[in-house]
């Protein structure tokens, strides 16, 4: 586990407190019932604070599992996106 | 607070034993943030869980239109200038230089109906107010530098709602200046947030909005005492060494901000704010300082007065003692770090601050910190009495001590008169003053907000009533509220208080024996719990029962005369 996404788990366990740690890492739209449009933007506001970047919002509907935007998150830091 | 922070805040409740606190959000934009914000601003302030709702998104005056038929604690209502006129905002397109006469007529109609909504709202129901906060879109002709006419039309009649509604019981209108201060405007509006998502605040904005309305909405508790240092911080100069004349406190002496800083104690001391002394001097000068006329915080408006050699930790000790408040009420200022952190040795839980003298920025920081930990809205006839009651305390315990064995004859001759009020009891804002902050009588700690107070008062049988007390050494004002309820003929006692200032007096006998007369009551069940600090209370109903006292109990009638000592207060009672 890297620390991005130990730090990503810790986003996730903030906006969707019911997820256990396994559910977290393993979390997709599909999975999480109370995934919706609003708790997608607080999610992206929580990991920007969080990893202090800027999340282009146009990107969040492509953003849908733990899996991708831990993706997302480490491309950025590569400097690509 | 970050929102990371806020999400935390709210993950730690709920908190159990007591009702949640239901808030309503009501904004015409997405309040995801606002509502976030507010949660945990709340929630960290009344350590109770926090239930938020919000209106339809879009909808303010829908939201609003629900107050009256919602059961709420508070309300938080903030609005922007699209919920006055969609024009105004950056989501709706068809902006139109010729319409700017229909759209100040359109945000004066809205605000017409936001004032007959508002009238409308529960008057017990707390509600803070902002209005727009972020800027209005480049829709009118004017440059940015110039306020045109149109723009201070808006603003004129936005500036009238605000008036109309800070006069309208409950509700308490965010200050733009103090906002200002702690959201940058140019800081508040994420424009990019607003046309993706709707929401129009950025994050800091947010925070900063949702803790002032938390402030608003659940004010933090006035501090009730200040004691202050005398030589370089009430004055300039050392008294023992200049001599009286020589101090100074005004602009000729470079000493204007010890001048402000008198004037600031004495409307405090004006509003009730308990002002105490304890300066290392010599008490012949102190009192010759006090005779100058141009001293503008006089001596009368000044108890107690510690000045001597001793330690600084000591005058504060006597001081909280002659006050008969607890250390957290009150805050210590003094010139010298050295005194501050001797006095927060012995009492950490007074608030103790620095008198900057010579930093012309802290001294103006620090008057209106001062002006904020005592801030309160309105000014009582009790808190006028204050002081004047604590010096008449004073001389009564003394003649009591000096009593002896002749305190019965003290106590016949104190000339006590107790008034019982059962008629406006429940309205009086009082008594809920008195039942939030009053600790060592008191029955069960149990704190109220308005509606809750109004609601309970609402139950069948429901019963409230004050006392207010006077004798031959002056007036104390409302000092004790009872509160409870009656039911085929049993009495219940649910909330019990007394302030200290009123001890040693026996007027909890006397409102003991009143319940039981006015209710021909043989029995009254009260429902006592211990806390931290009411063992007063705890002692004087363990003289009514045999067992332990741990909870709710019955005092009988019988039980009750047997152990009443003599009451000689004459007592004038009011009904409905």
């Amino acid at each position: 586990m890297t620390e991005t996404s130990r730090r990503l788990a810790q986003c996730f366990a903030l906006v969707f407190p019911g997820l256990s740690e396994p559910e977290v890492y393993s979390a997709s739209v599909n999975s999480v019932a109370s995934w919706d449009s609003t708790a997608a933007i607080m999610l992206a506001n929580v990991i920007e604070e969080e990893f202090k970047v800027q999340i282009d919002y146009e990107l969040l509907p492509e953003m849908v599992s733990f899996e991708l935007i831990l993706d997302y998150l480490t491309s950025k830091a590569n400097g690509s996106s | 607070m970050q929102l990371s922070e806020a999400l935390k805040v709210i993950k730690e409740g709920p908190f159990a034993g007591r009702p949640p606190l239901r808030v309503l959000v009501a904004c015409g934009f997405h309040p995801l943030h606002l509502q976030t914000f507010l949660h945990a601003h709340l929630q960290g302030r009344v350590l109770r869980r926090v239930v938020p709702s919000v209106g339809l998104y879009g909808d303010l005056l829908g939201t609003l239109r629900q107050l009256p038929t919602r059961d709420l604690d508070l309300c938080a209502v903030a609005i922007e200038w699209p919920d006055l006129d969609p024009r105004l905002g950056f989501r709706q397109l068809g902006w139109d230089g010729r319409q700017l006469g229909d759209v100040v007529k359109t945000v004066e109609s809205a605000l017409g109906a936001l004032r007959e909504i508002l009238a409308r709202a529960p008057e017990y129901t707390p509600l803070a107010l902002s209005l727009p906060t972020l800027p209005l879109p480049p829709l009118l002709p004017a440059p940015s530098q110039r306020a045109s006419e149109t723009e201070l039309c808006l603003r004129r009649s936005v500036d009238e709602f605000a008036l109309w509604s800070a006069g309208r019981p409950g509700i308490r209108v965010v200050h733009p200046e103090y906002l200002a201060r702690v959201s940058p405007p140019a800081e508040r509006f994420d424009f990019k947030s607003e046309l993706l998502a709707g929401l129009p605040y950025t994050l800091a904005h947010a925070d900063a909005l949702a803790s002032v309305m938390a402030d608003l909405l659940v004010p933090p508790a006035a501090k009730k005492g200040l004691i202050t240092d005398l030589d370089d911080t009430l004055w300039k100069g050392l008294a023992g060494e200049v001599g009286a004349q020589g101090l100074c406190w005004d602009l000729a002496g470079h000493a204007q901000v010890h001048g402000l800083y008198q004037q600031l104690l004495r409307g405090l001391a004006e509003q009730g704010v308990l002002i105490g002394i304890a300066s290392k001097n010599d008490a012949g000068v102190v009192e010759e300082v006090f005779q100058r006329e141009d001293i503008l915080l006089p001596r009368q408006s000044v108890f107690p007065v510690e000045v001597h050699w001793g330690p600084k930790s000591g005058s504060v000790t006597s001081i909280l003692k002659a006050w008969n408040i607890g250390a957290e009420s009150v805050v210590f200022v003094d010139d010298s770090a050295m005194e501050l952190a001797e006095v927060k040795a012995s009492h950490p839980d007074v608030e103790c601050v620095l008198f900057p003298a010579s930093d012309y920025a802290g001294a103006q920081a620090l008057l209106y910190r001062l002006r904020d930990l005592f801030a309160k809205e309105s000014v009582s006839e009790e808190d006028r009495l204050r002081l004047e009651s604590l010096r008449a305390g004073d001389a009564f315990r003394r003649d009591a001590a000096a009593a002896g064995d002749s305190f019965e004859s003290f106590m016949r001759d104190a000339q006590g008169e107790l008034t019982l009020d059962c008629a406006s009891a429940g309205a009086n804002p009082r008594s809920l003053d008195l039942v939030n902050k009053t600790n060592q009588f008191n029955l069960n700690g149990t704190r109220f907000t308005t509606e809750e107070w109004h609601t309970a008062l609402r139950c069948p049988g429901a019963f409230a009533m004050t006392a207010a007390y006077r004798d031959k050494y002056g007036p104390l004002g409302v000092i004790a509220v009872v509160k409870g309820r009656t039911r085929n003929g049993e009495v219940t006692v649910d909330t019990w208080v007394m302030s200290c200032r009123a001890f040693g007096r026996r007027i909890e006998h006397q409102c003991l024996r009143s319940l039981f007369d006015q209710f021909g009551a043989e029995e009254i069940r009260l429902n006592f719990m211990p806390t931290l600090r009411n063992q007063y209370l705890k002692d004087f109903l363990a003289g009514f029962q045999r067992a332990e006292l741990s909870g709710p109990l019955r005092v009988s009638r019988a039980a009750f005369e047997e152990k009443c000592p003599p009451l000689y207060h004459r007592v004038e009672i009011s009904h409905d």
